[in-house]
């Protein structure tokens, strides 16, 4: 929270200075609000213990000092429900003039994917909710454990408030397998030429749980490698492997299975087509963890977790589009012998979904959004909801 | 106020508000105005809206350059509407910007929107003069818009916020768009009493405007404007 405190004053300084004014400076921003319907008992939308991603009011506020061409300092405070994040504070560098290779220190857009680093802005997001491989909440968790296959088991369905017996007790919500509510802290090297573009960053915490402060003690790496082959389509493939697991859990178990890692492991392949008026993307993410087996029945091979979807946008009219996606999100099977009578069952349920809308532009950053999404999850208290949101984006 | 300011000038652009001359251009020799537009406002920022998710520096180019104006009459002589050839102008994408960032066309002109640069461009338009959009489409290709009605058309990309442009409609020919210096020149203006009037980006309120007289016999009259 300290660090969070410290973040914020410095975008501040950074946004208002008037040091800031005189040199080359410019500010961007966004501002929207989403109503829908409740999500308490199912939870499909909620990014957190408390904020849903269908039903929020959030504010960004973007800027950009540039004292040199070849130097930038970047900022972006975001307030989602009221809560002000320092979601990015970076300084950009490009050491050779002439060339087309950046390195980004600080809080960092993150390399993964596709979707994260483009969750806001003028038409990042065809439609209000998210993706599931970035927003929904599996049972994992970096700070808490389970000791067999039936505590995991136990927990299916359960992302938004899991709790286990190692570790952090408390409940507390899960991970997704992509984290698109929070950017990493580290650095990142980028170069780009006429048909190709990569992207290589070295960050405190994992694709699934980024940090401003190390709780881990091991580093992630993470990289991305785009091909423009033609004007319209970009196809890109992405890696990253970190330490998951809170340093306080591994310590614990050093002495029985020696210093061993404890790490997320993802791969992403990414696509975007787009022509006149359509637009197409989709991402396939696959992801594993690494956990200590500690009791019987043991979890003994790494957690695996796949999601794809596939989403399309077409603009009818200079003022309206249509869009829809795709999604679904399965993880691979454990045996537990207390629960589902031994036999290999996925170790959280898996969901598919539909979401489709539509927006208006009211003016040309005023947007109005609405959808559907349809969700449907194989285990939990509720099992299918549908959703209908609204939402008013302006960005400046 | 400025809906107000804004409803004046497409009336103005299409040559409807009274008080203009009705000269037959053959009834005398014909004059030009000139002079200069002084725009005192700062060039625009180079980089309009930062970006922190990009994962690089991204291109510079050069800032907008607010001090392009369009000089026009606001009543145009009679003769002025008799315009039947095809016309087109053209607007380039360049470099991630509209070249030029000011177009001043005659109605029914067809402006060709070319896309010079080596990423998709989408050129559209919400403005009630023209709404239009012409989808994504790559280097080397072209789509052209007709413009029927006068008023002010403001151009945007639908993939990059920081590109924007103005189209002027006019309703007759008697308009020019100023130089890198500022100067002007409007040619074969007929004899008579007119109301020059400037209009530049930076301006939301009422347009800075003169009244000219152009003699009977013909010749050059000076006409000056500073914008703050």
């Amino acid at each position: 929270m300290w660090t969070c405190r410290r973040g914020a004053v410095l975008c501040a300084f950074l946004l208002l200075s008037p040091a800031a004014a005189r040199a080359q400076f410019s500010a961007s921003g966004e501002a929207a609000v989403t109503i829908g319907s409740r999500d308490e008992t199912a939870f499909f939308n909620y990014t957190d213990y408390e904020h849903n991603a269908l039903r929020m009011y959030r504010i960004s506020l973007n800027g950009m000092w540039r004292p040199d061409a070849r130097l930038a300092f970047l900022a972006q405070l975001r307030s989602e429900d009221g809560e002000i994040v320092p979601y990015a504070l970076y300084a950009r560098v490009r050491p050779f003039r002439g060339r087309n290779f950046d390195l980004q220190a600080g809080r960092i857009p993150p390399v993964f994917g596709a979707f994260a680093r483009r969750t806001y802005g003028a038409d990042a997001n065809p439609l209000i909710g998210y993706p599931l491989a970035y927003q929904y909440l599996t049972s994992l968790r970096p700070d808490a454990m389970p000791a067999s296959a039936d505590d995991l088991l136990a927990m299916r369905a359960r992302g938004w408030r899991s709790s286990f017996p190692v570790g952090v007790t408390t409940p507390g919500p899960g991970v997704p397998l992509v984290s698109a509510y929070r950017w990493d802290t580290g650095v990142e090297a980028h170069a780009a030429g006429a048909h190709f573009d990569g992207a290589f960053a070295v960050t405190t915490g994992t694709v699934a749980n980024p940090r401003v402060a190390d709780d881990n003690g091991g580093r992630q790496l993470a990289g991305r490698l785009g091909w423009t082959p033609v004007v319209g389509l970009v196809l890109g493939v992405s890696g990253a492997r970190g330490e998951f697991l809170s340093r306080a859990i591994g310590d614990r178990y050093a002495p029985v299975f020696g210093r061993k890692t404890y790490a997320q492991r993802a791969l992403g392949v990414d696509g975007e087509y787009s022509r006149n008026y359509f637009l197409v993307r989709g991402e396939l993410i696959a992801s594993r963890w690494n956990l200590p087996a500690v009791n019987l029945p043991f979890i003994d091979h790494p957690l695996g977790a796949q999601t794809g979807f596939v989403e399309a946008r077409y603009r009818f009219a200079p003022r309206f589009y249509a869009a829809a996606r795709v999604d679904r999100l399965t993880f691979s099977r454990i045996r537990g012998q207390r629960l589902f009578g031994g036999a290999p069952t996925p170790w959280d349920a898996p969901v598919r979904r539909l979401e489709a809308g539509g927006g208006v532009y009211l003016r040309r950053n005023l947007i109005a959004r609405g959808v559907v999404q349809w969700n449907k999850r194989d285990a939990g208290l509720v099992r299918k909801r549908t959703f209908v949101s609204g939402q008013l984006s302006y960005w400046f | 106020m400025r809906r107000l300011a804004h409803a004046a000038l497409i009336l103005v652009l299409a040559g409807v508000l009274p008080g203009g001359a009705a000269v037959s251009p053959d009834a005398a020799a014909a004059g030009a105005i000139r002079g200069r537009v002084d725009v005192r406002a700062p060039r625009g920022s180079r980089d309009a809206r930062p970006d922190p998710a990009a994962l690089g520096m991204g291109a510079t180019r050069d800032p907008l350059d607010p001090r392009r104006s369009v000089v026009y009459l606001e009543t145009a002589p009679r003769a002025a509407f008799e315009q039947s050839e095809e016309r087109r102008a053209r607007m380039d994408q360049r470099n991630e910007r509209f070249v030029p960032h000011v177009l001043a066309i005659v109605a029914g002109t067809y402006v060709d929107f070319p896309n010079g640069d080596s990423t998709y461009h989408n050129v559209f338009s919400l403005s009630k003069t023209k709404e239009f959009n012409l989808g994504r489409y790559a280097t080397g290709r072209s789509k052209a818009v007709r413009f029927e009605r006068p008023g002010v058309v403001r151009v945007f990309c639908d993939i990059h916020s920081h590109m924007s442009a103005f189209i002027l409609v006019f309703a007759h020919r008697f308009f020019a768009v100023t130089d890198d210096e500022g100067r002007y020149r409007l040619d074969n203006v007929p004899p008579g009493t007119y109301t020059v009037v400037v209009w530049n980006e930076t301006v939301h309120g009422d347009a800075p405007k003169r009244t000219i007289t152009v003699p009977e016999a013909g010749g050059d009259v000076d006409a000056d404007f500073t914008i703050r």
